[in-house]
């Protein structure tokens, strides 16, 4: 059976409310390291992988691998019941038809409890290698949701160009063109504001802005966004989750035709 | 996320894995595990399994040789699928059951285990297979030499009468196990050069006897095993596969006047020449149960076919398990052509063969006919296409109800433009299902 507690729901709502509106339904697959998922959006071109490790629970049971097929849809609805700071319990038996979330609210003893029918998903998992990125890019997750934001409003898609210089976002639209440049700057005072780039070569990308737009839904969950790049792979988007879980994101980039 | 107000509770309260109790670990099985046998009682000790080629096949194939009791094959014998087994093989003294004895036995022979009574010194094979030594006539093991393929071209009048030494020198070189048996063994040549008499065209040259291989003594020699097998009865698989189905005539349709009951032909047609106040229903069951007693097949299949049919089924058994195949050709030849007279003739056989295959194609023309009218709809067919309508029917409905859940930033997302994307699958290779 799986018990994991959460000492506040918050996390648990902030990644469902990330990734609900790239994919609908999808396998949590519990073991006892931790719960991870892994899943496409409909087009296939984006994928999205989260881990939580068993560190963030306390305490966490697993004893045998299941897989609880979830709609987020529904996730969301019953998450919405819970409070910020509520303790959040999962259980689930090993053959599981439902699962089973709890919420406990610190300060006043009321607790709810709530289960959500699973569902049988037939998902393929892709094995990820770990890659080693021409470059890597931390910055205030915020920043990064802002430059997304305004550049779509111009563009369906942006370039990423990461050179000595600095890293450069840069589109082309139908009104006119932008671009955001951002330098690498440590501030140790504000250690969330800094703007990193490690980088072995310079990489040039496009990709879709619609996409990018999505990702940064979760920012929320980090104060700092993590985007790997390398040319003709795709674009690791990462958010950390502390205890050394994470929420990440790829996307495929353009390649070839540019409108 | 940083600031965490409770404390967070102590790890011990996490179930850890509590260390398994000290369990007592079996001896890993071992990769090479002995196999059982059944090997003929009484042999010599100088008896022993050896490499040799198989006549058909010309794969090495192993077999036991006994000085006194001449060259036997193995048969495998396994246990369905199904049925998964396995051996418990113990000492003599520590079985119970009888009827295993005799296996375990012969087992011991082989594997040699220490004479312990327990039935705790016994051992487990996993492989539920069975070794049976059973008799080959050294003829069979001798023919590939005699005519090797590649004389095949020429026919069997151009090969050369040879010594025996010559023939079997060409029997070593293929075999060296049958080279150290020759030596050791002197007696088996004398084996060999009798055997050779019955299947050879022998010529006397001075004080040697040369032998040339002959088809017509070969084809002989195997119509007279043959003979011999259909005396003993085929084995119950044979006579299943081979002599019952392929004598079964069809049931054609039945004579009116046969039965007192009004009767529905084979084609369904119920007649209406007796008054029929029961139903149609009933009418025709009674008419298929009538059909088993008396009807007289268009056919009647004579002892003597049968017999012929069983003796043809012997011959290709022993022409496919025991016969090179470049041999064969010829041999069915030199039969069709009836040489011998020591030869059965399978004219009436093909004769009538060819008749109940005619029977055959008229009643499958025939039922066609009548599946038409007795039923429109098969029983199963409909059930099947049921359950498909259903299955569409749901999945339609699946779908309908997944795209009105979805929100509205899905929908937006997939109008996104994803030209010149390409998909992940093609990034990242799909994990295999049982890996998860």
């Amino acid at each position: 059976m799986l018990e994991a507690r959460l000492e506040q729901a918050s996390l648990l709502k902030k990644v469902v409310d990330a990734i609900k509106d790239l994919v609908q339904d999808c396998n949590f697959d519990c073991n006892d390291s931790g719960i991870a998922l892994q899943a496409m959006d409909n087009s296939h071109v984006a994928l999205v992988s989260m881990m939580l490790r068993s560190d963030a629970f306390s305490p966490f049971r697993c004893d045998r691998n299941i897989a609880l097929g979830i709609n987020l849809g529904s996730l969301t609805k019953v998450l919405r019941a819970a409070q910020n700071d509520d303790n959040l319990t999962l259980k689930a038996e090993d053959a599981p038809d439902v699962v089973n979330l709890v919420f406990e609210s610190v300060d006043s003893d009321r607790i709810s409890e709530y289960d959500i029918k699973l569902m049988d998903i037939d998902q393929e998992h892709l094995g990820i290698p770990e890659t080693e990125y021409a470059a890597t890019i931390s910055m205030p997750s915020a920043e990064f949701q802002r430059i997304c934001r305004d550049l779509s409003a111009l563009s369906e898609s942006v370039s990423i160009e990461c050179s000595k210089e600095g890293v450069k976002f840069n589109c082309q639209g139908d009104i006119g063109s932008g671009s955001v440049q951002l330098r690498s700057r440590t501030d140790v005072e504000k250690p969330a504001t800094n703007v990193e780039i490690d980088m072995t070569e310079p990489v040039a990308l496009t990709f879709s802005l619609k996409y990018l737009v999505n990702f940064c839904k979760a920012s929320g969950l980090s104060d700092q966004v993590k985007l790997c790049l390398s040319n003709e792979v795709p674009l690791l988007v990462e958010y950390s989750l502390g205890n050394g879980g994470y929420l990440r994101f790829y996307l495929a980039p353009k390649i070839g035709d540019e409108e | 996320m940083a600031r965490t107000r409770a404390k967070p509770v102590p790890k011990e309260a996490s179930p850890e894995p509590t260390s398994p109790p000290p369990t007592k670990t079996l001896p890993p099985s071992t990769s090479n595990p002995p196999k059982l046998f059944i090997l003929p009682r009484d042999t010599s000790k100088d008896a022993r399994i050896l490499t040799l080629d198989n006549p058909a096949t010309a794969n090495p194939s192993r077999y036991f040789f006994c000085p006194d009791k001449g060259f036997y094959e193995f048969t495998r014998i396994s246990a369905p699928k199904q049925t998964p087994r396995s051996w418990l093989i113990t000492p003599e003294n520590g079985s119970r059951f009888n009827d295993s004895h005799e296996k375990e036995k012969e087992g011991e022979e082989v594997k040699d285990t220490d004479k312990d009574t327990a039935l705790g010194s016994g051992y487990i094979t996993s492989s539920p297979s069975l070794f049976i030594a059973t008799p080959l006539d050294i003829l069979f093991l001798l023919l590939p030499a005699l005519s090797p393929a590649s004389t095949k071209q020429k026919g069997h009048e151009k090969a050369n009468f040879l010594s025996l030494e010559d023939h079997l020198e060409a029997l070593t070189t293929s075999s060296p196990h049958l080279k150290s048996l020759l030596c050791a063994h002197t007696s088996l040549e004398a084996t060999i050069a009798q055997r050779l008499m019955t299947c050879c065209d022998t010529v006397d040259a001075g004080d040697e006897t040369m032998y040339r291989v002959s088809h017509l003594r070969v084809l002989e020699c195997l119509v007279q095993k043959a003979e011999r097998m259909v005396a003993k009865g085929l084995p119950k698989s044979l006579e299943d596969k081979f002599i019952t189905p392929a004598l079964e005539v069809p049931v054609m349709s039945i004579a009116r006047e046969e039965s007192s009951v009004s009767l529905a032909t084979s084609t369904s047609f119920v007649s209406t020449t007796t008054a029929t106040e029961t139903e149609t229903e009933t009418m025709t069951t009674i008419s298929t149960s009538t059909t088993e007693g008396n009807y007289t097949p268009a056919l009647q299949t004579t002892t003597q076919i049968l017999h012929l049919l069983r003796l043809r089924t012997a011959l290709t058994y022993l022409l496919h398990s025991y016969i090179p195949a470049h041999l064969r050709t010829p041999l069915l030849s030199l039969l069709s052509t009836a040489a011998s007279p020591s030869f059965p003739s399978f004219v009436p056989l093909e004769s009538h063969l060819s008749a109940i295959a005619k029977l055959k194609s008229e009643a499958a023309a025939l039922r066609s006919i009548s599946d038409n009218i007795s039923r429109k709809r098969g029983y199963e067919d409909d059930d099947e296409k049921a359950a498909e309508r259903e299955e569409k029917k749901r999945k339609k409905e699946d779908e309908e109800k997944k795209k009105k859940q979805e929100s509205r930033s899905i929908k937006q997302l997939k109008k996104v433009n994803t030209s010149g994307m390409s998909k992940l699958s093609s990034f990242f290779a799909v994990k295999p299902k049982t890996a998860k």
